[in-house]
């Protein structure tokens, strides 16, 4: 008998750390108890992108979406909800402008404007039942592409398409392909990889896809190997994607148990098996040289690429490797046609784009959209504007070495061009918005600093100049900085652009650069001694005024006894002793003490 | 072949050569600082950037291995490419300063010193020269990067310190490293010396010495990179007539001879026994092979008198009689000492200024035209302390007196205990028999006289032959001497077996024994007595046969021999009692 009602409890990373799983057996054990079980299913699924609301509950088909649901909310729902037909209110998600709380998942707007394509499955499937995803039409693309078309056929069909590398190097998957079939290998061997190497931190596009929809990218790399003609395929996935992991592999079990994978694939002769690599936490692996050094057993530094991997890659044969996104995007195309596909998105860029959406918003989580949409719509419809009703000051897209966009190109459309144009990137998809809060300087520092940690060393420009790039910047937040710094550091980000290996080196001068660009004033105020956004410590002062009513809680908090004061009388900072931790800032409740 | 433009100039060249080659056609100067010839380019240092342009598209890339494609134009030296290298060496000079080579190729671009840091210490630019050469060529695969960003480095396995056991000390990442930041220190003696001149180490393919007969290169097995790891193989890549042969085997030759002129020759005296000489513990204590390799015009110095500190020595000791003359050692004189110590004094007094003293015993100038040398090393000031010295020590008034040692000895002449300073001292040690003296002897029943050398047949009547006829003696292994009775000693020995061999017959003296195939049972018991090896054994008639021109006719085996089958010819017992009744008989009518 079919069940009445299904309960789809996200199983994402972030709601699974919110104790969704918990939750889940809270919920199968309210409806045995009450004798629901037979009625009502309860499903674990994968990430639905709102993570900042976990854990999430998704009531089918009515698709009533509640929020933050503990365990002890469990009786009240299963009583109210699935027992008297009343949705809970107080457990519904109320957008920022909205004073009443929306109880369709379909009606919050931060659901409303995506378009779901790579991330079709999400919220709706179990992620480790293979059944699960062929019942929503999984693997009909593939049937389609082996028994119906040519490879030839498929590499026109991507190409037609017009879908380009969600890794961020939006290189035309069509054209990738084509070129691997025409690349000579000797013993006619190509090989075809699966990057999912995912390293941008906040960035988790290729983690949710795996993890809530594993069979989509399995699908997406037996088209292509068929494409390509490839018998052999990897995936190189971070090895801190444990359950990413663990649900690719077991649906790789699965696929291989269900004749979609390894000999002989659903009769038609063709015979191709995937081999999950993990990869050991190194952010340069996810560069394409770098990852099949990796998988080779060698140390993962990048290769110059003047002869492609596409003709000489891995194990120096052919080699096509596309994102964990490109691939989740291959079955669609295949089944629905280029066409379809062809017709969203921009002139250049089509189809559309996971982003996670980080930082200063108030909707963080991750978000699929149309290409062409402006990064306005996305930051302030989707993601719900700047948290704690801040002001808007930059968006980084593209992860750790992506420029900054300012207010003045909000109006900016998510494409390739668009984006590079800027100086920025579409990148992998990390959108990192950055409000009044947040020293544009500092920022740039926080990048590099990261950049600098995760070059592999391997080129001078890469290794010494990003090192000097973050001397230069962290001398500008400690005031110490002059004009010929800037300049200097304009210079050494042109260098470190034009003569890096990789492109880990050549983008990672994009923060200074657009920071600089957009925001030299901050630059400007910093060599003057000012940090306005009051970040800098070097370069702020903290000062009591007369909104203090002598309350003494700064007096216990200061750890250097820098505050003077008596009870019920105005209090003092005493500079010379200030180091400058905040502590005063964090527990005045009268707003008296201040930071310039 | 395709054509390119570079800075102007069109070259020809084939498709996919690197435009570091290319160029150097053009004999357009390019620097690098991580690429080597014969080894994979890496394009780390990005020093060698040049810019690129193929119809619209400007691209920098780097010459080491950008392949050269038909109709580029390359630019080798405008501001985009300087400004590239400049900012690139600016940066390598922020990480080591004070490195020679990053110095030089900076200050080429205009940076004396770098606005990105200053480090003196560090000497690795990270080039990664060492670790390919390691991996890639030598396939020894011990050197390798580790760390990220600005805290890579190239380590040994687990950074142990020492990597001795899987480091083969070839010494190839030195030899390429451009900085000079990798040295090689032998720990485990890997490297090949010639053993008893360890003044430094040679390459595993070398000319064993200047005199060396036939004089070719030969690969030391224990060295050589390619017999080790299979990797390297460099040598046979530029042999030009492919005489390189890494297969070869040791053989042993099989030869039918009648004569054999044993000339086994000597070792020297092991100095470092006796430790109170300080040879191998005291810097610039030598021995006299190594003092005469130092003063070859083709050696290691290149004939120069020089002390381990690179300085000339203010005062050098000849030391006599290590080991000779010496009741705890060999008692017997080596000979040959006396007069190569006056000849290093000598030359000593010829290509310095030091002041050269000789310790001895008592000078033995007794060969041709020798006392005459002597009375001239003695006009050329030659200091001559007579008396053995005792001890040499490190001097403890450090480097700036008279000399880095003392040698202490007893003046005979002048009845005084002595302490002398110099800066080097030579050990001239004996002339000993060769460690395996013993085995040699038992393969040609050679006696030995109570010293360890060969005995020859008679010292006075037959010096070079043995009682083994037709193997004879020269040389050393006789007993020690010098070049002209070697000489003299071995053309005798080989007129001798000329003699033999023109005759073309041998005379025979009548005695010798007989065996009785009828008789003989096969026992093998004569076989192994006979002093002269002249029995040996027929497996097919299974009889003991007696060789008539090696049998000496001693009787050993007559009177030994169980079943009565071996007599000596015309010595049968029949005879001989027929002799001694003959003998009686006439004693009888007496």
């Amino acid at each position: 008998m079919p069940y009445r009602l299904h309960l789809m409890v996200c199983a994402g990373t972030g709601c699974v750390s919110n104790h969704a799983l918990e939750l889940r057996d809270a919920l199968s054990a309210e409806l045995a108890k009450r004798g629901l079980g037979k009625e009502i299913e309860v499903v674990t699924t994968g990430c639905n992108g709102f993570c900042g609301v976990g854990p999430i509950l998704l009531v089918q088909p009515d698709g009533i979406f509640y929020q933050k649901v503990q365990v002890k909310d469990v009786p009240l729902l299963v009583e109210e909800h699935l027992v008297k037909g009343r949705p809970v209110k107080s457990l519904m998600f109320t957008p920022p402008e909205a004073k009443e709380p929306v109880p369709k998942m379909r009606d919050i707007p931060f659901f409303g404007k995506q378009m779901l394509v790579a991330l079709r499955n999400r919220g709706m499937i179990d992620p480790e039942k293979i059944e699960d995803y062929i019942a929503r039409g999984g693997y009909q693309a593939l049937a389609k592409a082996l028994t119906t078309m040519t490879p030839k056929q498929i590499i026109e069909e991507i190409k037609a398409s017009g879908l380009r590398g969600r890794g961020g190097g939006g290189f035309p998957t069509g054209i990738k392909w084509e070129t691997c079939v025409h690349a000579h290998s000797d013993d006619g061997v190509r090989y075809l990889v699966c990057n999912a190497d995912e390293g941008d931190p906040g960035a988790f596009m290729d983690r949710s896809i795996i993890e809530g929809d594993p069979h989509s990218v399995i699908e997406g790399m037996v088209i292509g190997a068929y494409a390509i003609g490839a018998h052999q395929g990897y995936i190189y996935v971070r090895h801190e994607y444990p359950l990413a992991l663990r649900r690719f592999t077991i649906a790789l079990d699965q696929a291989r148990e269900y004749g979609l994978l390894g000999k002989d694939i659903l009769g038609t002769g063709f015979d191709f098996d995937i081999e999950v690599h993990r990869g050991a936490g190194a952010f340069v692996c996810g560069e394409s040289t770098a990852l099949m050094a990796s998988i080779e057993g060698r140390v993962g530094e990048p290769r110059a690429k003047y002869i492609h991997t596409v003709e000489v890659g891995l194990y120096n044969k052919p080699t096509v490797l596309n994102n964990v996104e490109t691939f989740a995007n291959v079955p669609v195309i295949i089944e629905r046609g280029a066409k379809w596909f062809a017709a969203i998105g921009t002139e250049h860029s089509k189809g559309t784009k996971v982003f996670s959406l980080a930082g200063r918003v108030k909707n963080t989580g991750l978000v699929e959209v149309p290409m062409g949409l402006s990064l306005r719509e996305l930051i302030f419809d989707i993601g719900g504007g700047i948290a704690d009703d801040g002001e808007f000051k930059a968006v980084q897209t593209g992860g750790p070495s992506g420029g900054f966009i300012p207010e003045d190109l909000l109006d900016l459309p998510v494409d390739y061009e668009k984006l590079y144009e800027a100086g920025s990137m579409m990148g992998s998809g990390g959108v990192v918005v950055m409000d009044e809060t947040s020293c544009m300087v500092d920022v740039a520092r926080f990048f590099v600093d990261f950049l600098q940690s995760e070059s592999c060393g391997k080129c001078t420009p890469c290794r010494e100049g990003i090192k000097a790039l973050h001397g230069i910047l962290s001398r500008i937040c400690d005031g110490k900085g002059s004009e010929a710094d800037l300049a200097m550091l304009e210079e050494l980000c042109s260098v470190i652009a034009d003569t890096s290996l990789c492109a880990l080196g050549g983008s990672a001068p994009n923060p200074v650069l657009t920071s600089i660009r957009y925001f030299r004033s901050e630059y400007e105020a910093h060599i003057q001694g000012k940090c306005p956004a009051g970040v800098c410590r070097a370069l702020i002062t903290f000062r009591i005024n007369d909104k203090c009513t002598g309350c003494h809680l700064c007096f216990k908090a200061c750890p250097t006894s820098a505050v003077l004061g008596e009870p019920k009388q105005m209090h003092t900072i005493i500079q010379e002793k200030c180091i400058k931790c905040g502590a005063c800032y964090d527990v005045c409740k009268f707003d008296a003490v201040t930071k310039e | 072949m395709i054509k390119l433009r570079i800075d102007g100039n069109e070259v020809e060249v084939n498709a996919g050569t690197p435009l570091l080659k290319a160029a150097q056609k053009l004999n357009i100067e390019i620097p690098t600082l991580c690429y080597y010839e014969g080894i994979e380019p890496y394009a780390a240092c990005r020093v060698c950037m040049v810019e690129v342009v193929r119809g619209r598209r400007r691209r920098m890339v780097t010459a080491c291995n950008y392949p050269a494609t038909d109709g580029i134009e390359v630019f080798t030296e405008n501001e985009r490419v300087r400004r590239a290298r400049r900012l690139n060496l600016e940066m390598l000079l922020g990480r080591c300063s004070e490195v020679p080579v990053i110095r030089e190729l900076a200050a080429k671009y205009g940076v004396e010193k770098s606005r990105f840091g200053y480090d003196p210490k560090e000497k690795c630019i990270l080039c990664g020269l060492c670790v390919r050469m390691c991996s890639d060529i030598v396939k020894a695969n011990v050197l390798s990067f580790a760390y990220s960003g600005p805290r890579r480095k190239v380590v040994t396995p687990f950074e142990r310190e020492m990597a001795t056991d899987v480091c083969i000390a070839c010494g190839a990442c030195a030899h390429v490293c451009p900085t000079g930041a990798i040295t090689i220190e032998d720990l485990s003696q890997r490297r090949g010396e010639v053993p008893e001149m360890p003044l430094g180490p040679k390459t595993a393919i070398s000319i064993p010495f200047q005199q060396a007969v036939p004089k070719v290169p030969y690969i030391d097995p224990d060295a050589c990179i390619k017999m080790q790891t299979g990797g390297c193989g460099i040598c046979a890549q530029v042999c030009e007539p492919e005489a390189i042969n890494y297969t070869m085997q040791d053989e042993v030759v099989e030869l039918d001879v009648g004569q054999i002129l044993v000339a086994t020759g000597y070792q020297i005296f092991e100095a470092s026994q006796m430790a109170q000489y300080g040879y191998g513990k005291l810097d610039n204590v030598l021995s006299a092979l190594e003092f005469e390799k130092m003063l070859n015009s083709t050696g290691p110095t290149g004939g120069r008198v020089l002390m381990k500190n690179g300085k000339e020595p203010r005062a050098i000791g000849l030391i006599h009689c290590i080991g000779s003359r010496d009741a705890r050692y060999h008692k017997y004189c080596s000979r040959v000492c006396c007069m190569y110590a006056l000849k290093f004094a000598h030359l000593v007094k010829d290509r310095t200024n030091a002041e050269v003293y000789q310790f001895y015993i008592d000078m033995r100038a007794f060969g041709k035209g020798y006392e005459e040398f002597y009375s001239r090393i003695l006009d050329e000031g030659v200091n001559m302390i007579r008396g053995k010295a005792a001890e040499v020590v490190e001097a403890t008034w450090g480097n700036e007196r008279e000399g880095h040692l003392l040698v202490r000895c007893e003046d005979t002449l002048i009845g005084k205990f002595r302490e002398v300073p110099v800066d080097m001292v030579v050990l001239c040690a004996a002339i000993e028999p060769n460690a395996d003296q013993d085995r040699i002897g038992q393969i040609f029943s050679l006696s030995r006289s109570p010293d360890g050398f060969f005995l020859e047949r008679h010292p006075k009547l037959d010096p070079m032959g043995t009682v083994n006829d037709g193997i004879y003696l020269a040389g050393c292994c006789q007993g020690p001497k010098d070049i002209p009775d070697t000489v003299a000693q071995a053309q005798g020995a080989a007129a001798r077996i000329l003699a033999l061999i023109s005759k073309g017959e041998v005379f025979l003296d009548p005695i010798r024994a007989c065996i009785d195939e009828n008789l003989c049972g096969g026992c093998k018991v004569c076989n192994n007595l006979c002093p002269y090896s002249a029995i040996t054994f027929d497996d097919v008639k299974k009889v003991s046969i007696v060789n008539e021109t090696l049998c000496k006719g001693c009787g050993t085996c007559v009177a030994a021999c169980p079943a009565g089958a071996i007599t000596g010819s015309g010595f049968t017992d029949e005879q001989i009692f027929a002799e001694i009744e003959g003998i009686l008989a006439d004693a009888g009518n007496k």
